[in-house]
């Protein structure tokens, strides 16, 4: 197994532009007189991954649970694939969601005979899903053990596969990959990936910050249950930046290299040298848009010292938004 | 839904309750069929295999009965909490309601399971007294053990059939009222032990004239002896289940996951 992470992922088809699959409006959650989720309003297109952050008891998993419809918002509304699931239930045929952590199962029966259960429910699926989904979250040669003997990782990636059964337009998924080790971390993440890809609009909620920032859409900050921030992760990935000798050819050159998928090319404010975007590039191979653009540097005659990818760092970034949101100096 | 009957089914072969029930019922007429005082308790000795069964059933009624009732019931709602699998079912295209309503199928269904595991696993402890006409009665039938008289295998076989049906019967609102304490409570002991606080604070309610002949517990005895008449009674457990079912459905159509 490739038990690398991710690679970075082109942002998915659909976007904020589309017609949203999953949506909430001013989600209001109040437990007598605690208010534990505070106007959440958030929209997901077909092929988004949205990935929902915050700290322990930030009100994740009760976002999670009102958008899947399994907890009632004291107002507020939520909308899935056009309507309200709380009142016409059979739009859930085209739903896949774990949220409990770790997934629960009937601990008695195996993996297969409770993927069977919930393929019945689900209405049914096509003969050899439930094997290849077996297979995409690598529990083929445990799939008839019983699941309590399972591990947690085991029964999250089952959980996932559960998820995924019906070839879901929407996943709602609290925590897929608490506790997971980091081979079924990378297995989960690439399920969750490769099912945006196909067009359903994910939702998840996370810790696990950097590896929704290599192929999530957006990251929306929840801080003692307001959104506090919403992040483009798409818009932050595929930037470079360049060490030349000089920063105006190597501005030119790049506006000059013809590559479409070249944007926003300019000086770079945190020291000297150039920075500039990868657009989504048809085929999705950035790395080979960033060489051949570092290629048109060289040829224009600038001194290349060093071209790397500009990460971003979602970590640091949630870390100084909750900062300053609780008033504490910021590192 | 036939889907979810099936799987709801499947799960009650899986309860712990349902399996250390069925061995405390196979067990229990052995007790009272050989039990040496036996006949210092009811002043008649056993002499048919027929009245293994209807002994059993007036000391199970008592309280075993309506407890491994309630405990299965309330287990099989309370196995999901345990488990965690309840938002995992619910998160399919299925109502609340109609899984709910699964649920109480199956669970109505215990009684008359339990009371035929009873009678069946009675009739094996009876079988070295025989099952042939005896003079007596079966205990569930006019003069209790000591009888009426001869007794012959066909009215013996009839008593007996009639008495353990009407206690299934009598004894489907307490389940009811287990899935209903249940869901209030979101765990399989709590609502077993309300159901049981139920049932007694019921029981205790006898002082007042006016509710006694509406209690759930006065009817309990049904089987032996319907004293407000076979209609009334059969009536006033329709009219207990249906409200605890629709209870439960009330509740649990709210009730946040």
């Amino acid at each position: 197994m490739d038990a690398s992470p991710p690679p970075p992922q082109a942002p998915p088809a659909g976007g904020a532009s589309a017609a949203p699959a999953l949506a909430a409006t001013d989600l209001v959650k109040r437990y007598g007189a605690r208010t534990v989720v505070q106007g959440v309003s958030l929209a997901v297109a077909p092929g988004e991954v949205y990935a929902l952050v915050g700290p322990n008891g930030a009100g994740k998993t009760t976002v999670i649970r009102l958008l899947s419809g399994l907890a009632f918002a004291t107002s507020g509304t939520v909308t899935m694939l056009g309507t309200d699931p709380q009142r016409e239930p059979g739009v859930r045929r085209r739903l896949g969601a774990v949220v409990e952590a770790p997934a629960a199962f009937y601990p008695w029966w195996t993996g297969r005979t409770n993927l069977r259960l919930h393929a019945r429910l689900a209405g049914g699926v096509p003969a050899g899903r439930i094997d290849a989904l077996l297979a995409l979250v690598e529990l083929e040669a445990d799939a008839d053990r019983r699941v309590a003997t399972y591990s947690l990782g085991m029964r999250q990636r089952l959980g996932v596969a559960a998820a995924l059964l019906a070839a879901p337009d929407v996943l709602i998924l609290d925590e897929p990959a608490s506790g997971m080790d980091p081979l079924s971390l990378h297995v989960v993440h690439r399920a969750l990936r490769d099912a945006a890809a196909e067009g359903a609009a994910v939702v998840l909620s996370t810790h696990h910050l950097d590896e929704v920032a290599r192929y999530g859409s957006r990251a929306g900050i929840l801080e003692e249950g307001a959104l506090i921030d919403e992040v483009d992760l798409v818009a932050r990935r595929g930037r470079y930046r360049a060490v030349v000798g000089d920063a105006d050819a190597a501005v030119a050159a790049l506006a000059g290299v013809g590559l479409e998928a070249v944007r926003d090319a300019r000086h770079d404010p945190r020291g000297e040298g150039v920075r500039w975007r990868v657009a989504r590039p048809e085929g999705g191979d950035e790395a080979a848009v960033a060489a051949r653009a570092t290629a048109a540097l060289v040829a224009a005659g600038c001194a290349v010292v060093e071209v790397r990818e500009d990460v971003f760092d979602l970590r640091a970034y949630y870390r100084d938004r909750i900062h300053e949101r609780r008033g504490v100096g910021v590192a | 839904m036939t889907a979810l009957l099936r799987m709801e089914a499947r799960k009650l072969a899986q309860l712990t309750s349902v399996r250390g029930a069925a061995l405390v019922l196979a067990g229990f007429p052995w007790l009272w069929g050989y039990a040496p005082g036996i006949f210092d308790v009811y002043g008649v000795a056993i002499v048919s295999g027929f009245q293994v069964p209807g002994l059993g059933l007036a000391s199970a009624m008592e309280f075993l009965m309506p407890l491994i009732v309630a405990i299965v019931a309330a287990e099989l709602v309370g196995v999901e909490v345990t488990h965690g699998t309840l938002p995992t079912v619910l998160l399919r295209p299925v109502t609340r309601s109609a899984w709910l309503a699964a649920k109480m199928t199956v669970v109505a269904v215990v009684p008359f399971a339990a009371l035929g595991w009873f009678f069946a696993a009675s009739l094996v402890a009876g079988a070295p007294y025989g099952f042939g006409a005896f003079v007596g009665g079966t205990g569930v039938g006019p003069g209790g053990l000591a009888g009426v008289g001869m007794l012959a295998p066909g009215a013996a076989w009839a008593e007996l059939v009639g008495a353990y049906a009407w206690a299934a019967a009598s004894l489907l609102p307490v389940a009811l009222l287990a899935v209903l304490a249940t869901v209030l409570t979101m765990n399989a002991a709590s609502g077993a032990l309300a159901t049981l606080a139920t049932l007694i604070v019921m029981d205790l309610l006898v002082i007042l004239p006016g509710v006694e002949p509406y209690l759930l517990t006065r009817h309990l005895s049904a089987y032996v002896d319907p004293v407000a008449g076979p209609g009334w009674v059969a009536a006033l457990i329709a009219l207990y289940g249906a409200a605890f079912a629709a209870a439960a459905v009330l509740v649990f159509e709210r009730k946040d996951f």
